[in-house]
């Protein structure tokens, strides 16, 4: 037997009574694994989440919110407690879409957080084919920057993405939208703009997001084809979509390059509050989930160790008789409890990776999804690893110091 | 016989708290010599295991002064009398307190091993050569619940006497075991304290055993009535 004299008492205790030793092994690897399982489980919820939630929204979104206020312009002459008699006030002049977009996007272009950067043409439209008609979004699209800021072509049902390119004339319809309005591809489909402009277009192909909103209103166009809908030039945006490298950091930068743009900037978060705190609200169920397992594991830890240090009394009674320190005790106690928590740890790390992959092939068909969603990232492993250690090192502090100050006599003379 | 003093108590007092409160020792004084086999007896309440425990250095509520081998031992915390025991005193008690998951070679080893002042070879050569002299040598392997009350006793003996201590202490060594073997367990000790000069100080209820050593001191009401 290799090891310091406490490490070979501490051994001896542990391989005596295996079974024991054994329970208290299978509480921490089932704290463990649990805590591996609900993080990678909600991480992998959150990731999709988000996913989804980024095939319809950009990082940041740059727009004209509308002008301003400015149909009270005479108190802002007159004193305060000036009676007045308008009505009916209006603004007679308004630019729509954001103007010199060629500017503004190549300012956006050389932030150093940008990873992908699009430029759109949204309107409000009718969609109409025979009697039905439906509102929605027609979005007139850069093909190339639209895949790389949304990957639109990885939802596309029919039809190549890409084709858009080079038909002017054709449109991609929602799944929803297409079946409500009776359509397939290769039909031809209606649209009627908010300034009384009629066109048609030809449907040549389908996407589902997923996002039931997207799927049942929006339509995309080439970003030219759109333009000459609005009779616009070929300089007009109605809106610039922004994707960055860490979207966590969208506010800060949105709020940076903010004061420079004009218009209006907004960061995902902003706009979508909700998404931020479901997937908040999600991460703190999994914490706490995990970390009541692991309390519990740890009660378990706690309770055998005490269990140990009662049956052992006499026995430590004895090392102390014979020149064991209350620290060779406590040294002693904590080793068996440490090493109870490692392997009990590891193998919690396998079975909680086994577990996390039994349940990603358990199927769930909502959404775009096909499986239960599932994350493996090393960090959940390492903090699942080092809140079970944490967890074994005081629920075998306390009972180990409490064998630390077993007095001798009174156990000896009974 | 030289007349070196092993161990010197001075004025030691000591309470008990529980239930209430009671002088169990009252102003107790004597030496001890260096090679003495030193019997302690009085009746059942008289004190004697107390004073036992409290010249173990293991009891530290007591008032007055206690040194063995020269060093003043009072007043020093409980980590440094541990190291002390380790070195210098070993203990034999009623029921042997084996550990009865260690092999009796192992159990033998374990205050050397916590000493380490020789390596585990040596330390190990050391216990075997201890279980010989006291005929326990094929039972080295065995673990130590396995063997019978006289083994045990004779396996505690030679745990107490793994670092050569200075003091060897026993609280009713004999208590617990029959004629024949508190005969061996007795001549044992006796060897000790003539041939390596070990002092030996042991509690005990048998007449007969303290008879034979060579001093009594007893106790009666917390005094000594006879050194």
């Amino acid at each position: 037997m290799p090891g310091s004299t406490n490490q070979q008492i501490a051994y001896v205790y542990l391989t005596s009574k295996l079974k024991q030793t054994l329970v208290a092994v299978l509480g921490v690897t089932f704290g463990i694994s649990m805590y591996v399982f609900m993080n990678s489980f909600m991480t992998g919820v959150n990731d999709v989440q988000t996913d989804l939630a980024f095939s319809s929204l950009a990082h940041i979104h740059v727009y004209n919110d509308g002008p301003a206020d400015n149909t009270d312009l005479v108190s802002k002459i007159w004193p305060t407690g000036t009676i007045t008699h308008i009505h009916s006030a209006r603004i007679i002049q308004y630019t729509e879409g954001i103007r010199q977009s060629g500017e503004i996007l190549n300012f956006l272009r050389h932030q150093p957080e940008l990873t992908a950067i699009t430029p759109q043409v949204n309107v409000n439209v009718f969609f109409r084919n025979g009697a039905n008609r439906v509102n929605g979004t027609l979005s007139g699209v850069d093909v190339g920057n639209e895949d790389r800021v949304f990957h639109i072509s990885r939802y596309m049902k029919e039809g190549n993405w890409n084709e858009l390119r080079y038909r002017n004339d054709g449109v991609f319809l929602g799944t929803t939208l297409a079946k409500n309005l009776s359509l397939h591809t290769g039909d031809n489909i209606n649209v009627l703009t908010p300034d009384g402009v009629s066109k048609s277009f030809k449907v040549i192909g389908l996407f589902e997001t997923g996002v039931t909103t997207t799927d049942k209103t929006k339509a995309y166009l080439e970003i030219g084809a759109a333009r000459q809908l609005l009779k616009k030039n070929a300089d007009y945006v109605s809106d610039i979509q922004v994707n960055i490298t860490d979207f966590h950091k969208a506010d800060a930068v949105a709020h940076r390059i903010a004061p420079v743009i004009p218009y209006k900037t907004e960061s995902w978060a902003e706009a979508n509050q909700q998404l931020e705190a479901g997937s908040r609200l999600r991460d703190i169920i999994a914490v706490a989930v995990s970390l009541t397992i692991l309390l519990v594991a740890g009660f378990g830890i706690y309770n055998i160790m005490n269990m140990t240090i009662n049956e052992k009394i006499r026995e430590i009674a004895i090392l102390k008789a014979m020149g064991f320190a209350g620290r060779d005790i406590t040294i002693i106690f904590l080793t068996l409890a440490m090493v109870i928590g490692l392997v009990g740890g590891m193998i919690g790390l396998a079975l909680g990776y086994t577990v996390s992959t039994i349940v990603a092939h358990i199927p769930f068909r909502i959404a775009s999804l096909s499986h239960l969603p599932m994350a493996y990232y090393w960090q959940d492993y390492a903090l699942a690893f080092s809140f079970g250690l944490a967890t074994t090192f005081v629920a075998g502090y306390m009972p180990a110091r409490k064998a630390s100050k077993i007095d001798p006599v009174e156990i000896i003379r009974g | 016989m030289s007349r070196e003093i092993a161990l010197k108590a001075e004025h030691i007092v000591k309470y008990f708290d529980q239930p209430e409160r009671f002088q169990v020792l009252k102003d107790l004084s004597f030496e001890v010599y260096k090679g003495e086999f030193l019997s302690l007896v009085g009746k059942s309440g008289s004190g004697k295991s107390t004073l036992l425990y409290i010249l173990s250095t293991m009891d530290t509520s007591y008032e007055g002064g206690l040194a063995i081998n020269g060093q003043a031992l009072t007043g020093r915390t409980q980590n440094e009398l541990a190291a002390f025991r380790n070195e210098h005193i070993g203990f034999v008690f009623q029921f042997h307190y084996l550990l009865p998951e260690f092999s009796v070679l192992h159990n033998v080893m374990l205050p050397a091993l916590k000493l380490r002042r020789k390596s585990r070879a040596e330390v190990e050569a050391d216990a075997l050569e201890l279980l010989t002299s006291l005929d326990l040598r094929d039972q080295a392997g065995k673990l130590a619940s396995r063997l019978s009350g006289g083994q045990q006793q004779r396996v505690a003996i030679a745990r107490a006497l793994i670092n050569e201590p200075a003091v060897i202490m026993g609280d009713e060594p004999t208590g617990n075991l029959d004629s024949k073997n508190t005969g061996i367990v007795f001549d044992i000790l006796r060897r000790l304290a003539s041939e390596r000069h070990q002092t030996i100080i042991t509690v005990t209820h048998d007449e007969d055993f303290a008879r034979r050593g060579d001093r009594i001191i007893e106790l009666s009401d917390g005094r000594l009535v006879r050194q």
